[in-house]
């Protein structure tokens, strides 16, 4: 305890300088987390009042003995996967392009193009994708079908339906993921490639083995984001599906907050701690993965 | 030193003689600008026999709504009222517990035989009165006129004439644009509100009772009159095309906007949206109300009320005498008159509705018949769970149609019977 307090008191300055920031983070981050795991363990017709009932882990048995919140847990887990996959997928190969000799002319456009969608609002763009996707007058079908191409069911064909999400997102989102790639590549030793080329390397084996294992903490980084933002996928739902057509795009945030909406507040808040600690725990996983030496 | 005594007096004195002087009344609503002027309005009124008396009133997103009056009610900083549907008000009833009971105001009013024993029904919710009503929510089957003009002008009765009319939409270019671009109705069915909602007006108009679960909780889903109504209505969203093909995923905005761009026939009319597709804007007044369709010959059709706003006190109001009084002048005339004009809709019958168009008067002087929706959320505290399912499996048959939904309209309401079963032990 004396130690304790005698760091501190060493370290005063900077801990008067964190201060202001520690509390906020308590106030506006952790407590509304406790709050919410508290409602979740209570009765929910009375979770919102003076005196609650409390119930125990009841809500987490009903809620994990729901089919259809597993079934939304294992959509959500799927959607992430797929997502993650595309979103970093796109945005390397575009940072990559970006970054090579193929593209000097209009660089400074195709990467303003490219992270336009990230600052648009969310909202906005989504309806307009909505649009876009509309199968009475919406643009993507009027294009396949004047070209002869059969029409795209778009998120009115529980077969398409999460695929269109992730177009959808995948327009939002690569361009932020795409920058993190092209500030790494751009502070990457060069030199190794150069060695490499004398070595006789070829362009794959250069980018492969030279190149990709130095955009490592860009990779750890833009994964561990990634996963988060699309466990927690809930904007583009409201705008664009509502969940459905049926289940089809009812993933955990959104089911929850149906529930929410039938008054179901203890249940509602045991599904948004379960996908809490998922994304911690997911989160954490990936992060200590990627942060592990090569060879290790 | 005598000086700041001096100041204390004259603090005590003005605190003592303010609430005799001006009480202020502050009313939490989710009706927006409209909301806000009648307030204004009312307030006006109620001045004028409550000298001094002022209502300040506060609108919020519904869902905000219903947060922010629980928390309140919760912390002891409650409004002195609230106005809201009565499904709303209920919840927070069921949530606080401290709704005043407004049976022994009512009893007061001496000028009330203008609410019907349906209204008194819906305002009471487990033997307490939550809500005085305010405002009946009638919802009519509107046409446009123009399309309707070109094709023969006579308002669809029966459910036959309906789908003559949506093929006659859908496919003859109502609008004379040279595009393929309309469709027969505009409906809604992405959450469980909107499809089972629509639902209710096409059972409820066209004569029966009840949607899905009677008070005594039976289901009625496959009573033969319900599933006739029930399959052509799910076949109106599927095989019958003649909605816009993605409202499996419209909610009210859509549907809106759908019936607002003009590419809609038939549509939703509820009596506050006559204002405003009144302008020249939005239809320009281009529309008819009349009954929803009849589905069988010995049944009549109508116009359904489909809800009821009302004011209710929370048990905690700063000034509960004070906001009793004025919720009982929310039924005066006066006040009725404010609220036809600002938001379309009342609950007396002797209001001056000459000013009104004549899509607005269609509904101010109640020319439909009118039945009432059956309130099921005041009877079943899991109706709103059953209700979430059922969309569910409506919702999967629309997104995969069977090829005969008769089997499927059983399987439902064998799953539904499960469901209310296991639901009503809770």
């Amino acid at each position: 305890m004396t130690a304790v307090i005698h760091i501190i008191a060493r370290e005063r300055v900077f801990y008067l300088f964190v201060l202001p920031f520690a509390a906020l983070t308590i106030l506006f981050g952790v407590w509304p987390i406790l709050l919410s795991v508290q409602v979740s363990l209570t009765a929910s017709a009375s979770a919102l009042g003076a005196s609650p009932k409390y119930i125990g882990l009841a809500n987490y048995v009903a809620v994990l003995a729901d089919p259809l919140f597993v079934a939304s847990l294992w959509r959500t887990l799927a959607y992430t996967v797929l997502s993650v996959a595309a979103n970093l997928a796109f945005a390397l190969a575009f940072a990559t392009l970006l970054d090579s000799s193929l593209i000097r002319r209009g660089n400074l456009f195709f990467r303003l193009a490219l992270f336009l969608p990230v600052i648009t609002p969310d909202v906005a763009g989504y309806v307009v994708w909505r649009w876009l996707y509309d199968r009475s007058f919406g643009a993507i079908n009027a294009a396949l079908t004047s070209i002869g191409l059969p029409a795209f069911g778009g998120l009115s064909s529980p077969d398409t339906a999460m695929a269109a999400l992730l177009i959808a997102e995948l327009w939002h989102h690569a361009g932020f993921y795409m920058i993190i790639f092209f500030a790494n590549l751009a502070i990457r030793d060069r030199s190794l490639e150069e060695a490499a080329h004398i070595d006789g390397a070829t362009t794959w084996q250069r980018w492969r083995y030279v190149v990709l294992p130095q955009l490592r903490p860009a990779l750890v980084i833009n994964t561990v984001y990634a996963m988060i933002q699309f466990l927690k996928t809930f904007t583009v739902i409201v705008v664009m599906t509502k969940g459905g057509p049926g289940d089809r795009t009812n993933f955990v945030s959104y089911y929850a907050y149906q529930l929410f909406d039938q008054a179901r507040y203890g249940e509602a808040t045991a599904m948004a701690t379960i996908l809490f600690a998922i994304v911690i725990v997911l989160s954490l996983t990936a992060y200590k993965l990627g942060d592990r030496e090569p060879g290790r | 030193m005598g000086n700041l005594r001096n100041l204390l007096a004259a603090a005590a004195v003005l605190a003592a003689t303010l609430p005799a002087t001006a009480q202020q009344l502050t009313v939490w609503h989710d009706l927006g600008d409209n909301g806000i002027k009648w307030f204004e309005a009312l307030s006006a009124e109620f001045a004028k026999q409550k000298a001094g008396a002022t209502v300040r009133s506060q609108s919020f997103p519904t869902d905000q709504w219903f947060g922010r009056v629980i928390s309140a009610i919760n912390t002891n900083t409650a409004p002195d009222l609230i106005f809201n549907n009565y499904e709303r008000v209920i919840r927070i009833q069921d949530q606080t517990g401290k709704v005043v009971d407004l049976k022994s105001l009512m009893d007061k009013v001496p000028d009330k035989g203008f609410l019907s024993e349906d209204d008194m029904r819906v305002a009471t919710y487990k033997g307490r009165q939550i809500i005085i009503p305010i405002q009946r929510v009638q919802m009519a089957f509107g046409v446009r006129k123009s399309w309707l003009d070109k094709n023969g002008g006579k308002f669809p009765d029966t459910w036959e004439d309906v789908k003559k009319l949506a093929v006659a939409f859908r496919d003859n270019d109502p609008d004379a644009n040279g595009k393929a671009d309309t469709f027969g109705l505009a409906l809604e069915a992405a959450k469980p509100r909107d499809l089972i909602h629509i639902l209710d007006l096409f059972m409820f108009g066209s004569g029966l009772r009840h949607t899905l679960v009677d008070p005594d909780g039976k289901i009625t889903v496959d009573e033969p009159a319900h599933a006739q109504v029930l399959e052509e209505f799910l076949k109106t969203y599927t095989s019958y095309r003649f909605v816009a093909p993605d409202t499996i995923n419209h909610s009210f905005a859509e549907m809106y906007q759908v019936i607002e761009g003009g590419r809609a026939g038939m549509f939703r009319v509820g009596d506050w949206n006559v204002k405003k597709w009144d302008g020249a804007n939005v239809l320009g007044g281009d529309f008819v109300s009349g009954p929803w369709p009849k589905f069988a010959p010995d049944r009549q059709n109508a116009v359904v009320i489909a809800g009821m706003r009302g004011v209710a006190i929370p048990e905690n109001s700063p000034n509960k005498a004070l906001a009793q009084e004025f919720a009982a002048f929310m039924l005066s005339k006066a006040a009725q008159q404010a609220s036809l004009e600002n938001i379309g809709a009342g609950v007396r019958k002797d209001l001056n509705v000459s000013k009104l168009s004549p899509r607005a008067q269609f509904f101010a002087k109640a020319e439909g018949r009118l039945v009432a929706y059956d309130f099921p959320e005041s009877v079943h505290a899991f109706y709103p769970e059953l209700e979430a399912a059922y969309h569910r499996k409506l919702m999967s048959g629309i997104a995969n149609p069977p090829a005969d939904w008769k089997p499927f309209i059983a399987e439902t309401a064998k799953e539904m019977r499960d469901l209310a079963a296991k639901l009503s032990k809770k």
